[in-house]
């Protein structure tokens, strides 16, 4: 009989696990003993982290776009729908084209949506660069401000130790919009002020979520003349008086709030009933090493999904992927799950316009920051530019 | 993130600059830096670590040199390069892997009137005329008689 393998999401975890099933799973493929299934709500694929760059005025949207079809090995049957349901203990999907589908195993690689009506005022009054849309509104607000206060926050998902979107990111944007205004010769008259939250996974009153890289950042601000504060977590934003007040008590004015928002996981998963997150965020409870989803042995979940402490990053579903991989083909040959996820992540982290550090980190070390270099900005926009889509079709 | 640097205080000989340097003063760093001298001693000797300090300059001036422009470019070139090889190297374990399910090739016949069915194979001959048609324009342009000037 056929083993059907669906991956649900178009991101890139969805997109490398896809094509990487299909070589894993080629001699079973072949001979029409298993089929993979790819199910993504977009006909295209973004590259979701240049998002960051368009808000300074870089990347038109064909350059950080690609046919979701071109990116998949033809093995793969690339399915255009959204689904509505996870029915996960009869291993079924029901679709909002009215549509099932059954499956034998199942990825769930959905994603995470930026989600700033969670907080008072800040949809009207605050950006952010994590869509394209709200990324070209910052962008113009960028490029034209003269004079005044941009302040820069942080939000985290109320569920106990889950990072907000991609860590590094910003600490990125506010290191490139200190180079973004001094190349458009305004720096001097605009303040920038980088603040964090009281509480950010297991640290308490930091500028970062790991303790080694929070303690080289003050000297970092200082040099650039970029102000900084702890201990400031978002809980409205009053748009009339263009102010942000703090749960601490605190209110600071802006002329532009970049405001890294509230995320949650996407409908379907929270309709699921499998999550235990708070606060409705809906992450999936998943196995830190198997990535199975608690329960199912036959569901894996990955990239933004999961519950773990792990960035909700490229640079998680890059380490995730292979894993699930030989999970899925371990019990489809044997019945055993023989890959263990480390909690590993890299990156290259954008530390100014031109320079890039390359970072990794996982479960048991943090990030060792070293200074970041010219060489290592390269890196990066060579990867931006180029690198990325071999890692969406799993050649990387 | 921080570097490390050591600050040389003015009028102090290259003696005195070396006493400070405290990773200088582990006599492991000593043996290693030893054993380095004999290992480049005949490259400095020959001239031919000359080369070599030669390219790392060259490999920096690129570096410096490198702009988003040229990035961008090169990793257009390179995507370029790994899309299509990916696209044909798939197209081929496809096709080949379809060809070999069956038992019994088709006749050519059967051949024909699958090419008239499906659309997709129709596609498939279109798109091998017009790079047949390509080529012979970029033969003809780069190999045809051209004019004196």
């Amino acid at each position: 009989m056929i083993q059907n393998i669906i991956v649900v999401g178009g991101g890139i975890g969805g997109t490398m696990t896809a094509n990487s099933l299909v070589a894993k799973l080629y001699p079973e493929i072949v001979r029409g003993k298993a089929r993979v299934t790819l199910i993504s709500n977009s006909p295209w694929h973004y590259f979701k982290p240049a998002f960051m760059y368009v808000a300074f005025g870089a990347y038109y949207k064909n350059e950080l776009r690609r046919p979701q079809a071109s990116l998949l090995r033809p093995e793969i049957d690339f399915v255009l729908d959204e689904v509505e349901g996870f029915e996960f203990k009869n291993s079924r999907l029901k679709m909002s084209s009215g549509k099932t589908y059954d499956y034998d195993y199942l990825v769930v690689s959905t994603g995470c949506i930026p989600s700033p009506e969670r907080i008072s005022g800040l949809k009207e009054a605050g950006d952010h660069f994590y869509q394209h849309d709200p990324a070209r509104q910052l962008y113009k607000k960028l490029s034209t401000i003269e004079k005044g206060r941009i302040f820069i926050g942080v939000t985290f998902p109320k569920t106990p130790n889950v990072p907000h979107q991609c860590g590094i990111a910003p600490v990125e944007t506010t290191l490139m919009l200190d180079d973004f205004l001094r190349t458009r010769g305004v720096r001097d008259q605009i303040e920038i002020v980088y603040t964090y939250p009281t509480v950010s996974q297991l640290l308490r009153n930091c500028l970062f979520l790991q303790k080694e890289t929070g303690e080289v950042l003050p000297s970092i601000f200082e040099s650039k003349g970029i102000k900084y504060k702890r201990g400031f977590t978002l809980a409205s934003v009053d748009p009339d008086r263009k102010v942000a007040i703090s749960e601490e008590g605190q209110e600071e004015d802006f002329d532009i709030l970049m405001q890294t928002p509230p995320i949650r996981a996407v409908d379907a998963v929270i309709n699921s009933g499998a999550s235990e997150a708070p606060n409705d965020e809906g992450w999936l409870p998943t196995d830190r090493q198997s990535l199975q989803l608690e329960g199912y042995k036959n569901v894996f979940v990955m990239g933004d999904t999961v519950d773990l402490p792990i960035s909700k990053a490229g640079g998680s579903c890059h380490n995730q992927s292979p894993v699930i991989c030989n999970n899925i083909a371990g019990l489809m040959r044997f019945g055993e799950t023989p890959a263990e996820y480390d909690g590993k992540v890299q990156a290259i982290g954008q530390m100014g316009m031109d320079v890039g550090m390359p970072l990794w980190y996982d479960y048991d070390e943090d990030v060792i920051p070293t200074p970041p270099s010219k060489i290592g900005g390269l890196m990066r926009k060579g990867f931006n530019r180029g690198v990325y889509w071999s890692v969406a079709r799993g050649l990387v | 993130m921080s570097t490390e640097s050591t600050k040389v205080a003015a009028d102090q000989s290259l003696e005195q600059v070396l006493k400070t340097i405290p990773a200088l003063q582990d006599q492991a760093t000593l043996d290693g830096l030893s054993d380095l001298m004999t290992k480049a001693a005949p490259l400095i000797q020959g001239r031919r670590l000359h080369n070599i300090l030669d390219l790392l300059a060259a490999t920096s001036d690129v570096i410096e040199m490198s702009d988003d422009a040229m990035v961008q470019k090169l990793m257009a070139l390179y995507e370029n390069a790994i899309g299509t090889t990916w696209a044909i190297s798939n197209a081929l374990r496809y096709a080949a892997a379809q060809a070999a399910q069956d038992e019994t090739p088709p006749t050519i016949l059967q051949s024909l009137r699958r090419l008239n069915k499906d659309e997709d194979a129709r596609r498939g001959l279109s798109m091998a005329i017009n790079v047949a048609a390509e080529f012979g324009r970029q033969a003809k342009a780069a190999n045809g008689p051209m004019p004196e000037d």
